[in-house]
This record gives structure tokens, sequence and C-alpha cells, in this order.
């Protein structure tokens, strides 16, 4: 039991060949794992830690690009509505135009309908006059013939008659 | 622990051979236990490669409670090594032990006081040296041994032995303890036949079971102790 106790002092000393061989076996084993285990995962670790990094990174630069699209949307959006009220208001506009136009137009044939008519009217009242006048004339001729013809003889009246007659029917060729 | 020892002189230099195999066996088993962990690294982690990237964040995270992020990477593989030796080691007399003509050739190598003592000399030199390295031998001396008031130079002396001592001997201490009353456990199960060796079954188990753990957390404590020291050594008090 006393033998083995502390630095395995034996009665042939100390085993310092062990302190030798344990420096060196734990260096060859740091050498060692450094090199199979060691390196390649710390250097996937650190890839993967950027990796993920990065993919933030873009994740932010994505939502932020989401963003401005949606921006950008809304705009256009607002423009198309506010387009869309002009091109109502131009086309009442010029509804309202047209409208007007045509009442114009219609108020102004309406106008001229009715002076023509009053021409026509007026025309045709000048015509019924003058015929009247033309009768009255006639009329008063007769008049005047027949006492004229009063104071004729029978043949020269029937003479006379006649010629009325005959000037009657020319003159109803005439009209 | 009544087993002998064989010792084999090579060059004039005495070897203890069983010291010797454990050790190169338990260095053996995790090489190939990483080499075996670390084949098909991808981007994104599957199965064996998880466990080795727990492992890496783990004494990783070691470091980060003793040193600032920067001067603490250098160190990640000296950690991770040492701890997964030393996890190891811990655990391979509680596996095999393999005593043959009443010399034991396999157990944990940490059960060996001169194994501990090697480690914690190892770190203890590596620190100096990171000390004297960053600050120069003046500065490295002022921020080590005069670093809170010169008057307590003699103590800050006996502080480097006792550390270097108490770090080597904890870890021997609870791994050789725990081989030992494995061992009693043993030979009381062997002393009067079946009447002992049925409840010493029981007690075996459960003793194994707890020396996984105290072996796990001596591996803790020792890489964590290690970053203490040597944070002591490159950090401006």
């Amino acid at each position: 039991m006393n033998t083995t106790f502390l630095l395995s002092a034996t009665e042939q000393g100390v085993a310092w060949g062990d302190f030798i061989f344990y420096i060196v076996t734990f260096l060859i084993l740091l050498a060692l794992v450094k090199k199979f285990a060691w390196t390649p995962i710390t250097d996937m670790m650190e890839k993967r830690a950027t990796k993920i990094s990065n993919d933030i990174d873009s994740a932010e630069q994505a939502r932020q690009k989401a963003e401005e699209l949606v921006e950008k949307r809304d705009l256009a959006l607002k423009n198309s509505r506010s387009e869309a009220s002009q091109i109502i208001d131009r086309a009442k506009k010029n509804g309202e135009q047209q409208k007007a136009n045509i009442v114009s137009s219609a108020h102004e044939e309406v106008q001229t309908m009715k002076a023509n008519a009053k021409k026509d009217i007026q025309q045709e009242r000048q015509e019924a006059l003058d015929s009247v006048k033309n009768d009255v004339a006639e009329l008063s001729i007769e008049i005047a013939s027949k006492i004229i013809r009063k104071e004729l003889t029978a043949d020269d009246q029937k003479a006379l008659v006649d010629s009325y007659i005959e000037g009657l029917g020319k003159q109803n060729e005439t009209r | 622990m009544n087993e002998g020892t064989q010792i084999v002189e090579f060059f004039g230099i005495p070897f203890n051979v069983g010291n010797i195999v454990s050790g190169l066996v338990s260095a053996v088993i995790v090489f190939v236990v990483l080499f075996w962990l670390s084949r098909k690294i991808q981007m994104k982690p599957v199965g064996r490669q998880n466990v080795l990237e727990w492992v890496v964040d783990f004494t990783n995270g070691i470091i980060k409670n003793a040193l600032p992020d920067e001067e603490g990477k250098q160190f990640g593989l000296l950690a991770f090594t040492l701890f997964v030796f030393i996890f190891i080691s811990n655990q391979l007399g509680l596996i095999i032990e393999l005593t043959f003509n009443g010399v034991e050739y396999v157990k944990s190598p940490t059960s060996s006081p001169l194994t501990t003592l090697t480690l914690a000399f190892m770190i203890l030199v590596l620190s100096h040296y990171l000390g004297v390295k960053k600050f120069g031998f003046k500065g490295y001396f002022k921020n080590t041994f005069l670093s809170p008031m010169p008057a307590l130079l003699p103590i800050s002396i006996f502080e480097q032995f006792t550390n270097f001592i108490t770090l080597a001997l904890r870890l021997y201490g609870n791994i050789y303890a725990g081989e030992v009353l494995l061992k009693l456990i043993y030979n009381m199960a062997n002393s009067k036949g079946v009447l002992t060796y049925i409840p010493a079954i029981p007690l075996e188990i459960i003793w194994q079971g707890f020396s996984v753990f105290i072996g796990s957390i001596q591996a803790y404590v020792f890489v964590t102790l290690t970053m203490v020291y040597i944070s002591q050594k490159v950090e401006k008090e």
C-alpha cells in the first residue's frame, strides 16, 4: 500500500518515464485531434455562423424590398384612383358640354324653323291678300261692267256675256 | 489496490508499464472516438456531428467563463482535448480493469498521481510561459507575484505550488478513491461466496454510476481550473 503512495514511489524509485510518456502522448493526441477533429468541426461551425448571419442579413434585405414594393403598390393604387376620378370628371364635363351643344343647336334649329314658319305664313298671307285684291278688283270690274251692260243692247249684251264667259275660262286656265 | 506494478527500464529511464498501457489505451480511445465522430461533417449537423459539436460548445463555454472571447479562442483545442482525455481516462478504469499475474495493466490512467501531476505540470508551465510571452518577464513577474501588493510575494509564490499540487491531487484522489472502493466491493463479493456476492452486485452498480458522475465532474473541474490559472497569468488583475 505505502509503496504506491504518491508519485508511484517504489523500491526502484519514481517511474519518471511515465512523466515523459504522458507529455509526449498528450502532445501527439493534441496534434492528431487538431488535424482530424478540431479543425474540421470548428471550421464548419464558423462557416455555419457566418452563413446564419448572412441569411439574417439577406432576410432583412428581402423584408426591406417587400416593404418598398408594398409602398410602390400603394402609391400606384392611389395614382390610379385619382386618375380614374379624373377620367370620370372629364367624361362628365364632356357630357355636360355635349348636352349644352345639343340643347343650343336644338334651340337654334327651333328658332330657324320658327322663323321659316313665320316667313311662310307671311308669304301665304301676302299671297292670299294679293289674290283677294285681284278678286276684289275683278269683282268691282264685273260690277262695274254689269252696271254698264244695263244700258247696252241685247246683242251687245250677248256679245259681252260671251266674251266674259270666255274670259273666265281663260282666267281659270291661267290660274 | 494490492496489485503490484511492473517497472521496465528503457534507456535507463524507468517506465511503469501499467500506467503507460492504460494511458496509451485511453489516448487511442479518445482519438478513435473523435475520429469517428468527425466523419461526414456537414453544414447541417446530423447524428454524430451533433455530439461532437455539443462537446466543443461545452468546452468553449468553460473557456468563456474564465477568459475574454478573442483571447480564449486559442485555448479551445487544449480545453477540448484535455476534457475528452481526462473524461475517457476517468471512465476507463470503471469499464476495464485488467490485472495479469498480479500486475495491473489497464486502469484509469488518472488514478495514478504521476499522470495527474504530469498534466498539472504541463498546465503550470504553459500558463507561466503564456504570462511571460504576453507581458515580458518583468511584467509577468509583477502581474503574477506582486499584483495586489508586493508584501504578498511569499504567499503568491507559495500559491503557485499549491495550485499545481491541488490541481493534480484533486483529480488523482477522486479517481483513485473511486477505484479503491470498487475493488473493496469486489473483494467483499468474493469473501463469503454467494452470501456476499449477490448484495455486492447492486452496490457495485451504484458505486460505478456514482464514479461515472465523479469522473465527469472532475474532468470539468480540471479544465475549468486550467482556464482559471491560465487567465490569472495572462489577464491584468
